[in-house]
Protein backbone atom coordinates (compact mmCIF):
# COMPACT_ATOMS: atom_id res chain seq x y z
CA UNK A 1 0.00 0.00 0.00
CA UNK A 2 2.64 2.41 0.99
CA UNK A 3 5.03 1.60 -2.43
CA UNK A 4 1.71 1.94 -4.33
CA UNK A 5 1.08 5.55 -2.63
CA UNK A 6 4.89 6.57 -2.95
CA UNK A 7 4.71 5.22 -6.81
CA UNK A 8 1.48 7.07 -7.21
CA UNK A 9 2.53 10.34 -6.21
CA UNK A 10 5.75 9.89 -8.06
CA UNK A 11 3.84 9.72 -11.25
CA UNK A 12 1.13 12.67 -9.98
CA UNK A 13 4.55 14.50 -9.56
CA UNK A 14 5.93 14.05 -13.15
CA UNK A 15 2.55 14.74 -14.91
CA UNK A 16 2.10 17.94 -12.92
CA UNK A 17 5.88 19.01 -13.79
CA UNK A 18 5.29 17.73 -17.94
CA UNK A 19 2.00 19.81 -17.98
CA UNK A 20 2.99 22.96 -16.37
CA UNK A 21 6.55 22.66 -18.13
CA UNK A 22 6.30 21.58 -21.57
CA UNK A 23 4.34 24.25 -23.09
CA UNK A 24 6.63 26.05 -24.15
CA UNK A 25 10.73 26.03 -24.61
CA UNK A 26 12.85 26.18 -21.28
CA UNK A 27 13.71 29.66 -21.72
CA UNK A 28 9.88 31.14 -22.37
CA UNK A 29 9.12 29.13 -19.81
CA UNK A 30 12.04 30.48 -17.58
CA UNK A 31 10.90 34.13 -18.08
CA UNK A 32 7.61 32.70 -17.27
CA UNK A 33 8.23 31.88 -13.69
CA UNK A 34 10.40 34.81 -12.92
CA UNK A 35 8.32 37.37 -14.45
CA UNK A 36 5.62 37.61 -12.55
CA UNK A 37 7.51 36.92 -8.96
CA UNK A 38 9.50 39.76 -9.77
CA UNK A 39 6.91 41.80 -10.75
CA UNK A 40 5.12 41.50 -7.79
CA UNK A 41 8.32 41.96 -6.19
CA UNK A 42 9.66 45.10 -7.20
CA UNK A 43 5.58 46.30 -6.64
CA UNK A 44 6.35 46.61 -3.09
CA UNK A 45 9.73 47.69 -3.58
CA UNK A 46 8.50 50.65 -5.17
CA UNK A 47 5.92 51.20 -2.81
CA UNK A 48 8.26 50.98 -0.35
CA UNK A 49 10.71 53.77 -1.69
CA UNK A 50 7.59 56.16 -3.17
CA UNK A 51 6.80 56.36 0.35
CA UNK A 52 10.34 56.50 2.13
CA UNK A 53 11.72 58.48 -0.56
CA UNK A 54 14.48 56.30 -1.74
CA UNK A 55 15.48 55.98 2.04
CA UNK A 56 16.30 51.81 2.89
CA UNK A 57 14.22 50.17 5.99
CA UNK A 58 13.82 46.98 7.79
CA UNK A 59 10.36 47.02 6.62
CA UNK A 60 11.93 46.56 2.40
CA UNK A 61 13.59 43.10 3.91
CA UNK A 62 9.94 42.25 5.24
CA UNK A 63 8.01 43.23 2.02
CA UNK A 64 10.68 41.44 -0.17
CA UNK A 65 11.61 38.18 1.09
CA UNK A 66 7.73 37.82 1.74
CA UNK A 67 7.06 38.62 -1.92
CA UNK A 68 9.92 35.76 -2.76
CA UNK A 69 8.43 33.32 -1.19
CA UNK A 70 4.78 33.71 -2.10
CA UNK A 71 5.13 32.14 -5.50
CA UNK A 72 5.90 29.05 -3.72
CA UNK A 73 2.18 29.36 -2.21
CA UNK A 74 0.69 29.98 -4.75
CA UNK A 75 2.57 27.14 -6.65
CA UNK A 76 1.19 24.91 -4.22
CA UNK A 77 -2.29 25.40 -3.67
CA UNK A 78 -2.38 26.43 -7.28
CA UNK A 79 -1.25 23.07 -8.07
CA UNK A 80 -3.40 20.76 -6.51
CA UNK A 81 -6.39 22.55 -7.46
CA UNK A 82 -5.53 23.37 -10.67
CA UNK A 83 -4.68 19.80 -11.33
CA UNK A 84 -8.82 18.51 -10.32
CA UNK A 85 -9.81 21.36 -12.32
CA UNK A 86 -7.85 20.35 -15.53
CA UNK A 87 -8.42 16.69 -15.38
CA UNK A 88 -12.15 17.08 -14.60
CA UNK A 89 -12.43 20.35 -17.21
CA UNK A 90 -9.56 20.45 -19.92
CA UNK A 91 -8.56 16.68 -20.37
CA UNK A 92 -11.57 15.24 -18.87
CA UNK A 93 -9.61 12.50 -17.57
CA UNK A 94 -11.02 12.31 -14.41
CA UNK A 95 -13.18 9.70 -15.10
CA UNK A 96 -10.17 7.27 -15.74
CA UNK A 97 -7.44 8.57 -12.95
CA UNK A 98 -10.27 8.08 -10.53
CA UNK A 99 -11.70 4.89 -11.10
CA UNK A 100 -7.56 3.31 -11.67
CA UNK A 101 -6.21 1.22 -9.09
CA UNK A 102 -4.03 4.40 -7.62
CA UNK A 103 -4.80 6.57 -4.28
CA UNK A 104 -6.57 9.28 -5.81
CA UNK A 105 -5.62 12.03 -2.97
CA UNK A 106 -1.80 11.02 -3.67
CA UNK A 107 -2.23 11.43 -7.18
CA UNK A 108 -3.27 14.98 -6.05
CA UNK A 109 -0.31 15.49 -3.71
CA UNK A 110 1.84 14.46 -6.84
CA UNK A 111 0.61 17.35 -8.67
CA UNK A 112 0.63 19.50 -5.78
CA UNK A 113 4.21 18.73 -5.11
CA UNK A 114 4.99 19.24 -8.92
CA UNK A 115 3.90 22.72 -8.49
CA UNK A 116 5.47 23.51 -5.63
CA UNK A 117 8.65 22.54 -7.17
CA UNK A 118 8.10 24.37 -9.96
CA UNK A 119 7.00 27.63 -7.78
CA UNK A 120 10.70 27.11 -5.88
CA UNK A 121 13.30 28.18 -8.36
CA UNK A 122 11.14 32.01 -8.96
CA UNK A 123 11.45 32.38 -5.05
CA UNK A 124 15.52 31.67 -5.19
CA UNK A 125 16.24 33.73 -8.19
CA UNK A 126 13.96 36.39 -6.58
CA UNK A 127 15.79 36.18 -3.34
CA UNK A 128 19.09 36.51 -5.71
CA UNK A 129 18.02 39.36 -7.18
CA UNK A 130 16.89 40.56 -3.58
CA UNK A 131 20.69 40.40 -2.92
CA UNK A 132 22.52 41.17 -5.76
CA UNK A 133 20.35 44.36 -6.81
CA UNK A 134 18.10 45.56 -3.80
CA UNK A 135 20.83 44.66 -1.32
CA UNK A 136 18.41 42.64 1.29
CA UNK A 137 20.53 41.60 3.88
CA UNK A 138 19.30 38.01 3.23
CA UNK A 139 21.70 35.05 4.32
CA UNK A 140 21.22 31.36 5.77
CA UNK A 141 24.27 30.95 8.10
CA UNK A 142 24.85 26.86 8.48
CA UNK A 143 23.51 27.22 12.02
CA UNK A 144 20.49 28.21 10.66
CA UNK A 145 19.68 25.30 8.18
CA UNK A 146 18.74 22.99 10.50
CA UNK A 147 15.68 25.33 11.27
CA UNK A 148 15.23 26.79 7.29
CA UNK A 149 14.76 22.85 6.67
CA UNK A 150 12.67 22.06 9.31
CA UNK A 151 10.45 25.34 8.52
CA UNK A 152 10.73 24.54 4.32
CA UNK A 153 9.11 20.74 4.88
CA UNK A 154 6.76 21.99 7.67
CA UNK A 155 5.77 24.57 5.30
CA UNK A 156 5.10 22.52 2.19
CA UNK A 157 2.98 20.39 4.11
CA UNK A 158 0.53 22.88 5.48
CA UNK A 159 0.88 24.29 2.18
CA UNK A 160 -0.72 21.11 0.88
CA UNK A 161 -3.03 20.57 3.77
CA UNK A 162 -4.31 23.86 3.20
CA UNK A 163 -4.08 23.33 -0.89
CA UNK A 164 -6.33 19.83 0.13
CA UNK A 165 -9.11 21.10 1.79
CA UNK A 166 -9.36 23.01 -1.66
CA UNK A 167 -9.99 20.49 -2.97
CA UNK A 168 -12.61 19.08 -1.21
CA UNK A 169 -14.45 22.23 -1.95
CA UNK A 170 -13.58 22.06 -5.59
CA UNK A 171 -15.15 18.83 -5.96
CA UNK A 172 -18.84 20.58 -5.07
CA UNK A 173 -18.00 23.76 -7.23
CA UNK A 174 -19.17 24.13 -10.38
CA UNK A 175 -20.15 27.35 -12.46
CA UNK A 176 -17.05 29.59 -10.39
CA UNK A 177 -14.69 26.30 -9.89
CA UNK A 178 -11.55 28.30 -11.63
CA UNK A 179 -11.89 31.53 -9.95
CA UNK A 180 -12.14 29.86 -6.77
CA UNK A 181 -8.11 29.14 -6.25
CA UNK A 182 -7.74 32.59 -6.96
CA UNK A 183 -9.91 33.94 -4.46
CA UNK A 184 -8.26 31.74 -1.68
CA UNK A 185 -4.97 32.89 -2.60
CA UNK A 186 -5.98 36.39 -2.59
CA UNK A 187 -7.58 35.99 0.66
CA UNK A 188 -4.54 34.12 2.01
CA UNK A 189 -2.50 37.22 0.77
CA UNK A 190 -3.92 39.62 2.49
CA UNK A 191 -4.39 37.24 6.12
CA UNK A 192 -1.09 35.78 6.29
CA UNK A 193 1.27 38.41 6.74
CA UNK A 194 2.91 37.75 3.23
CA UNK A 195 3.25 41.30 2.30
CA UNK A 196 3.08 43.33 5.74
CA UNK A 197 3.37 42.30 9.47
CA UNK A 198 -0.10 40.38 10.36
CA UNK A 199 0.12 43.13 13.27
CA UNK A 200 -0.99 45.77 11.04
CA UNK A 201 -4.35 43.79 10.62
CA UNK A 202 -7.45 44.45 12.68
CA UNK A 203 -7.86 42.80 15.70
CA UNK A 204 -10.78 40.91 14.62
CA UNK A 205 -9.06 39.09 11.51
CA UNK A 206 -6.12 38.53 13.49
CA UNK A 207 -7.23 34.91 14.96
CA UNK A 208 -7.82 34.12 11.33
CA UNK A 209 -4.10 34.52 10.54
CA UNK A 210 -3.21 32.98 13.24
CA UNK A 211 -4.98 29.70 12.27
CA UNK A 212 -3.17 29.43 9.07
CA UNK A 213 -0.25 27.39 8.98
CA UNK A 214 1.26 30.05 5.77
CA UNK A 215 1.21 32.63 8.73
CA UNK A 216 3.73 30.72 10.79
CA UNK A 217 5.71 29.54 7.84
CA UNK A 218 6.10 32.87 6.13
CA UNK A 219 7.72 33.58 9.67
CA UNK A 220 9.73 31.02 9.97
CA UNK A 221 11.39 31.28 6.80
CA UNK A 222 11.60 35.36 7.29
CA UNK A 223 13.62 34.55 10.20
CA UNK A 224 15.74 32.08 9.04
CA UNK A 225 17.13 34.07 6.55
CA UNK A 226 17.16 37.71 8.12
CA UNK A 227 18.71 38.89 10.92
CA UNK A 228 16.99 39.17 14.13
CA UNK A 229 16.60 43.15 14.38
CA UNK A 230 14.23 42.06 11.22
CA UNK A 231 10.63 43.07 11.56
CA UNK A 232 8.65 39.93 12.73
CA UNK A 233 4.83 39.59 12.29
CA UNK A 234 4.87 37.53 15.99
CA UNK A 235 7.70 39.77 17.68
CA UNK A 236 7.10 37.85 21.45
CA UNK A 237 7.61 34.24 20.18
CA UNK A 238 10.77 32.63 19.85
CA UNK A 239 12.39 30.88 16.79
CA UNK A 240 11.24 27.23 18.32
CA UNK A 241 8.02 28.81 19.15
CA UNK A 242 7.30 29.78 15.35
CA UNK A 243 8.29 26.18 14.51
CA UNK A 244 6.19 24.45 17.03
CA UNK A 245 3.10 26.55 16.00
CA UNK A 246 3.64 25.78 12.64
CA UNK A 247 4.03 22.14 12.80
CA UNK A 248 0.63 22.01 15.60
CA UNK A 249 -1.58 24.27 12.70
CA UNK A 250 -0.32 22.36 9.54
CA UNK A 251 -1.15 19.04 11.86
CA UNK A 252 -4.66 20.58 12.72
CA UNK A 253 -4.99 21.63 9.07
CA UNK A 254 -4.26 17.54 7.62
CA UNK A 255 -7.21 16.59 10.21
CA UNK A 256 -9.33 19.33 8.70
CA UNK A 257 -7.78 18.67 4.79
CA UNK A 258 -8.52 15.28 5.19
CA UNK A 259 -12.34 15.64 6.44
CA UNK A 260 -12.63 18.04 3.70
CA UNK A 261 -11.84 15.82 0.78
CA UNK A 262 -13.24 13.08 1.83
CA UNK A 263 -16.83 14.94 2.33
CA UNK A 264 -16.47 16.74 -0.81
CA UNK A 265 -16.15 13.51 -2.60
CA UNK A 266 -18.42 11.87 -1.43
CA UNK A 267 -20.89 14.33 -2.09
CA UNK A 268 -19.69 14.59 -5.50
CA UNK A 269 -20.06 11.00 -6.01
CA UNK A 270 -23.51 11.26 -4.18
CA UNK A 271 -24.83 14.34 -6.87
CA UNK A 272 -22.69 11.98 -9.71
CA UNK A 273 -20.92 15.65 -10.59
CA UNK A 274 -17.18 14.53 -9.89
CA UNK A 275 -16.13 14.09 -13.64
CA UNK A 276 -19.36 16.97 -14.61
CA UNK A 277 -17.55 19.72 -16.84
CA UNK A 278 -18.99 22.89 -15.97
CA UNK A 279 -17.40 24.64 -19.14
CA UNK A 280 -15.30 27.51 -18.87
CA UNK B 1 -29.65 44.62 -43.48
CA UNK B 2 -25.99 44.51 -42.90
CA UNK B 3 -25.65 46.99 -40.30
CA UNK B 4 -29.04 45.60 -38.20
CA UNK B 5 -27.05 42.18 -38.23
CA UNK B 6 -24.26 43.91 -37.12
CA UNK B 7 -26.06 45.56 -34.28
CA UNK B 8 -28.23 41.88 -33.34
CA UNK B 9 -24.65 40.44 -33.02
CA UNK B 10 -23.24 43.24 -31.10
CA UNK B 11 -26.40 43.10 -28.26
CA UNK B 12 -26.13 39.13 -28.70
CA UNK B 13 -22.76 39.07 -27.47
CA UNK B 14 -22.85 41.90 -24.83
CA UNK B 15 -26.47 40.00 -23.27
CA UNK B 16 -24.34 36.90 -21.58
CA UNK B 17 -21.85 39.22 -20.02
CA UNK B 18 -24.17 42.22 -18.42
CA UNK B 19 -28.04 40.35 -18.55
CA UNK B 20 -26.94 36.47 -18.41
CA UNK B 21 -24.39 37.17 -15.69
CA UNK B 22 -27.30 37.82 -13.37
CA UNK B 23 -28.00 34.30 -13.29
CA UNK B 24 -24.69 33.34 -12.04
CA UNK B 25 -24.75 35.57 -8.46
CA UNK B 26 -21.76 34.03 -7.83
CA UNK B 27 -19.95 36.81 -9.60
CA UNK B 28 -20.80 39.19 -7.20
CA UNK B 29 -18.34 37.19 -4.92
CA UNK B 30 -15.32 37.00 -7.42
CA UNK B 31 -15.70 40.04 -9.40
CA UNK B 32 -16.23 41.93 -6.62
CA UNK B 33 -14.69 40.17 -3.03
CA UNK B 34 -11.39 39.52 -5.09
CA UNK B 35 -10.48 43.19 -6.00
CA UNK B 36 -11.46 44.55 -2.70
CA UNK B 37 -9.62 41.82 -1.04
CA UNK B 38 -6.16 42.79 -3.37
CA UNK B 39 -7.11 46.18 -2.71
CA UNK B 40 -7.24 45.91 1.21
CA UNK B 41 -3.74 43.71 1.41
CA UNK B 42 -1.79 46.71 -0.35
CA UNK B 43 -3.43 49.44 1.82
CA UNK B 44 -2.24 47.35 4.49
CA UNK B 45 1.48 47.46 2.75
CA UNK B 46 0.77 51.89 3.30
CA UNK B 47 -0.46 51.77 6.51
CA UNK B 48 2.14 49.48 7.76
CA UNK B 49 4.53 52.13 5.91
CA UNK B 50 2.68 54.89 7.79
CA UNK B 51 1.96 56.28 4.19
CA UNK B 52 -0.35 59.46 3.30
CA UNK B 53 -4.16 59.04 2.96
CA UNK B 54 -3.64 59.98 -0.61
CA UNK B 55 -1.69 56.81 -1.38
CA UNK B 56 -4.83 55.08 -0.21
CA UNK B 57 -6.54 56.34 -3.16
CA UNK B 58 -3.87 55.20 -5.44
CA UNK B 59 -4.64 51.62 -4.26
CA UNK B 60 -8.39 52.03 -4.56
CA UNK B 61 -8.01 53.28 -8.11
CA UNK B 62 -5.45 50.64 -9.09
CA UNK B 63 -7.67 48.28 -7.44
CA UNK B 64 -10.79 49.16 -10.16
CA UNK B 65 -8.64 49.68 -12.46
CA UNK B 66 -7.24 45.80 -12.20
CA UNK B 67 -10.93 45.07 -12.70
CA UNK B 68 -10.78 46.15 -15.91
CA UNK B 69 -7.50 44.69 -17.06
CA UNK B 70 -8.50 41.29 -15.88
CA UNK B 71 -11.53 41.51 -17.76
CA UNK B 72 -9.89 42.59 -20.96
CA UNK B 73 -7.45 39.87 -20.90
CA UNK B 74 -9.30 36.91 -19.82
CA UNK B 75 -12.66 37.74 -21.52
CA UNK B 76 -11.38 39.59 -24.47
CA UNK B 77 -7.73 38.81 -25.23
CA UNK B 78 -8.52 34.72 -24.62
CA UNK B 79 -12.00 34.25 -25.05
CA UNK B 80 -11.42 32.51 -28.25
CA UNK B 81 -9.03 30.39 -26.78
CA UNK B 82 -12.43 29.45 -24.32
CA UNK B 83 -14.39 29.44 -26.91
CA UNK B 84 -12.44 27.25 -29.07
CA UNK B 85 -12.71 24.55 -25.85
CA UNK B 86 -16.09 24.98 -25.91
CA UNK B 87 -16.65 24.28 -29.95
CA UNK B 88 -17.88 27.77 -30.28
CA UNK B 89 -15.52 29.46 -32.34
CA UNK B 90 -16.07 27.11 -35.06
CA UNK B 91 -19.81 28.59 -35.07
CA UNK B 92 -18.74 32.30 -34.49
CA UNK B 93 -16.63 31.14 -37.79
CA UNK B 94 -19.37 30.44 -40.16
CA UNK B 95 -22.26 32.92 -38.92
CA UNK B 96 -22.91 35.65 -40.84
CA UNK B 97 -21.75 38.84 -39.24
CA UNK B 98 -18.18 38.45 -38.80
CA UNK B 99 -15.92 37.71 -36.03
CA UNK B 100 -15.64 42.09 -35.28
CA UNK B 101 -18.97 42.74 -34.15
CA UNK B 102 -19.05 39.37 -31.76
CA UNK B 103 -15.79 40.93 -30.41
CA UNK B 104 -17.21 44.56 -30.32
CA UNK B 105 -20.42 42.90 -28.23
CA UNK B 106 -17.43 41.43 -25.93
CA UNK B 107 -16.06 44.52 -25.36
CA UNK B 108 -19.48 46.33 -24.74
CA UNK B 109 -20.69 43.85 -22.53
CA UNK B 110 -17.35 43.51 -20.72
CA UNK B 111 -17.01 47.57 -20.52
CA UNK B 112 -20.43 48.00 -19.07
CA UNK B 113 -20.33 45.01 -16.43
CA UNK B 114 -16.94 45.80 -15.68
CA UNK B 115 -17.16 49.78 -14.61
CA UNK B 116 -20.31 48.66 -12.52
CA UNK B 117 -17.79 46.02 -10.73
CA UNK B 118 -14.90 49.02 -10.77
CA UNK B 119 -17.31 51.59 -9.15
CA UNK B 120 -18.38 49.04 -6.04
CA UNK B 121 -14.36 48.88 -5.66
CA UNK B 122 -13.78 52.54 -5.39
CA UNK B 123 -17.47 52.80 -3.13
CA UNK B 124 -16.35 50.38 -1.11
CA UNK B 125 -12.59 51.60 -0.94
CA UNK B 126 -13.70 54.73 0.32
CA UNK B 127 -16.53 53.41 3.03
CA UNK B 128 -13.49 51.42 4.38
CA UNK B 129 -10.66 53.03 4.66
CA UNK B 130 -12.19 56.71 4.40
CA UNK B 131 -9.89 57.44 1.37
CA UNK B 132 -10.13 61.02 -0.09
CA UNK B 133 -10.98 60.46 -3.60
CA UNK B 134 -12.22 64.02 -5.08
CA UNK B 135 -12.28 65.09 -8.46
CA UNK B 136 -11.57 68.28 -9.88
CA UNK B 137 -12.81 68.37 -12.89
CA UNK B 138 -15.84 65.86 -14.27
CA UNK B 139 -15.33 66.45 -18.20
CA UNK B 140 -11.75 65.57 -18.29
CA UNK B 141 -12.04 62.55 -15.85
CA UNK B 142 -15.25 61.46 -18.15
CA UNK B 143 -13.18 61.75 -21.44
CA UNK B 144 -9.86 60.32 -20.25
CA UNK B 145 -12.05 57.23 -19.07
CA UNK B 146 -13.58 56.86 -22.30
CA UNK B 147 -10.64 56.88 -24.10
CA UNK B 148 -8.82 54.69 -21.35
CA UNK B 149 -11.88 52.23 -21.58
CA UNK B 150 -11.58 52.20 -26.02
CA UNK B 151 -7.88 51.96 -26.09
CA UNK B 152 -8.22 49.10 -23.63
CA UNK B 153 -10.58 47.08 -25.16
CA UNK B 154 -8.67 47.85 -28.41
CA UNK B 155 -5.54 46.34 -27.41
CA UNK B 156 -7.59 43.36 -26.26
CA UNK B 157 -9.07 42.83 -29.18
CA UNK B 158 -5.62 42.80 -30.84
CA UNK B 159 -4.47 40.04 -28.39
CA UNK B 160 -7.26 38.28 -28.97
CA UNK B 161 -6.51 38.38 -33.08
CA UNK B 162 -2.77 36.64 -31.46
CA UNK B 163 -5.24 34.07 -29.09
CA UNK B 164 -6.60 32.27 -32.52
CA UNK B 165 -2.84 30.91 -33.05
CA UNK B 166 -2.33 30.02 -29.46
CA UNK B 167 -3.27 26.99 -27.34
CA UNK B 168 -2.03 26.20 -23.89
CA UNK B 169 0.28 29.29 -24.33
CA UNK B 170 -2.71 31.45 -24.22
CA UNK B 171 -3.60 30.58 -20.80
CA UNK B 172 -0.07 31.34 -19.09
CA UNK B 173 0.52 34.50 -21.53
CA UNK B 174 -2.43 35.70 -19.40
CA UNK B 175 -1.09 34.99 -16.46
CA UNK B 176 2.54 36.63 -17.53
CA UNK B 177 0.73 39.47 -17.89
CA UNK B 178 -0.57 40.52 -14.84
CA UNK B 179 2.45 41.45 -12.29
CA UNK B 180 4.66 42.74 -14.74
CA UNK B 181 1.53 44.69 -16.36
CA UNK B 182 0.55 45.87 -12.42
CA UNK B 183 4.34 47.24 -12.06
CA UNK B 184 4.92 48.82 -15.47
CA UNK B 185 1.65 50.55 -15.40
CA UNK B 186 2.38 51.58 -11.93
CA UNK B 187 -1.09 50.28 -10.54
CA UNK B 188 -0.40 50.88 -6.92
CA UNK B 189 2.07 53.78 -6.99
CA UNK B 190 2.68 56.70 -9.23
CA UNK B 191 4.51 55.66 -12.42
CA UNK B 192 6.91 58.38 -12.53
CA UNK B 193 8.43 56.48 -9.64
CA UNK B 194 9.69 54.08 -12.50
CA UNK B 195 11.21 57.25 -14.15
CA UNK B 196 10.14 59.08 -17.09
CA UNK B 197 11.22 57.22 -19.68
CA UNK B 198 10.59 53.85 -18.34
CA UNK B 199 6.80 55.17 -17.45
CA UNK B 200 6.65 56.32 -21.63
CA UNK B 201 7.97 53.32 -22.58
CA UNK B 202 5.01 51.70 -20.65
CA UNK B 203 2.48 53.78 -21.41
CA UNK B 204 1.99 51.45 -24.52
CA UNK B 205 -0.20 49.67 -22.45
CA UNK B 206 -3.08 52.09 -22.42
CA UNK B 207 -3.96 51.71 -18.74
CA UNK B 208 -0.64 53.77 -17.91
CA UNK B 209 -1.74 56.92 -19.04
CA UNK B 210 -4.96 56.54 -18.34
CA UNK B 211 -4.75 55.78 -14.47
CA UNK B 212 -2.53 58.25 -14.54
CA UNK B 213 -4.61 60.95 -15.58
CA UNK B 214 -7.24 60.18 -13.57
CA UNK B 215 -4.86 60.24 -10.41
CA UNK B 216 -3.73 63.92 -12.16
CA UNK B 217 -7.16 64.60 -12.41
CA UNK B 218 -8.04 63.26 -8.54
CA UNK B 219 -4.75 64.73 -6.54
CA UNK B 220 -4.15 67.90 -8.97
CA UNK B 221 -1.83 69.20 -6.39
CA UNK B 222 0.00 65.90 -4.85
CA UNK B 223 0.32 63.62 -7.71
CA UNK B 224 3.58 63.83 -9.75
CA UNK B 225 2.15 62.92 -13.16
CA UNK B 226 3.97 61.31 -15.59
CA UNK B 227 3.42 64.00 -18.39
CA UNK B 228 0.70 67.12 -18.35
CA UNK B 229 -3.08 65.94 -18.40
CA UNK B 230 -3.88 67.06 -21.59
CA UNK B 231 -0.56 65.08 -23.49
CA UNK B 232 -2.26 62.28 -21.99
CA UNK B 233 -5.52 62.70 -23.27
CA UNK B 234 -3.84 63.06 -26.71
CA UNK B 235 -2.13 59.52 -26.24
CA UNK B 236 -5.25 57.94 -25.81
CA UNK B 237 -6.64 59.15 -28.49
CA UNK B 238 -4.04 57.95 -30.45
CA UNK B 239 -3.95 54.56 -28.65
CA UNK B 240 -7.39 54.47 -29.43
CA UNK B 241 -7.37 54.67 -32.94
CA UNK B 242 -4.45 53.08 -33.34
CA UNK B 243 -4.99 49.55 -31.62
CA UNK B 244 -8.73 49.71 -32.97
CA UNK B 245 -6.91 49.59 -36.84
CA UNK B 246 -4.50 47.30 -35.66
CA UNK B 247 -6.80 44.92 -34.28
CA UNK B 248 -8.99 44.77 -37.30
CA UNK B 249 -6.45 44.42 -39.52
CA UNK B 250 -4.44 41.56 -37.35
CA UNK B 251 -7.81 39.75 -37.06
CA UNK B 252 -8.08 39.71 -40.63
CA UNK B 253 -4.35 38.12 -40.82
CA UNK B 254 -4.50 35.64 -37.73
CA UNK B 255 -8.16 34.42 -39.26
CA UNK B 256 -6.30 33.16 -42.49
CA UNK B 257 -3.18 32.04 -41.13
CA UNK B 258 -5.43 29.98 -38.57
CA UNK B 259 -7.38 28.39 -41.51
CA UNK B 260 -4.37 27.75 -43.33
CA UNK B 261 -2.62 26.04 -40.66
CA UNK B 262 -5.88 24.54 -39.53
CA UNK B 263 -5.25 25.64 -36.15
CA UNK B 264 -8.87 27.36 -35.68
CA UNK B 265 -9.99 24.13 -33.72
CA UNK B 266 -6.95 22.67 -32.48
CA UNK B 267 -7.49 23.03 -28.73
CA UNK B 268 -3.94 22.06 -27.52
Amino acid sequence: MVARTLRTVKVGFWLGWQIQSNWTDPFLFFIYSLARPLGGTFILVFMFYVVAGGRRGAMLDFFVVGAALWPTVVAALMGLAYGVLEDREHFKTTQYIYTAPIPFWAYLVGRGLASTVIGLPATILTLAVAIGILRIPVALPVDRLPYFLAALTLGVVGLLAVGMAIVGSLFIVSGEAWRMPEAVGQALYLLCGAIFPVTVLPNWLEPVARALPITYWLEAMRRAVLSPDAVRSFPAYSDLAVLGLLAAVSAIWIGAATLAFLGGLTRARQQGILDASSTF
Amino acid sequence: MTLRRIWYAIRGRAYPRTVGAMREPSWIFYDLTLPILGVVAFVFVYRALGAPPRFTGYVIMGGATIAFWMNVMWNMASQFYWEKHQGNLELYMMAPCGLVPILLGMALGGMLATTLRAVVVVAAGVLLFQAPLTVSSWPLFLGIFALGLVALYGLGMFFSSLFLMWGREAWHMVSLLQEPVYLASGFYFPVRALGLWVGLAASLIPITLALDGLRQVMFPTSHPGLIPVLWEVAGLALLAVGFTVLALRMLRYMERISRQEGRLSFRW
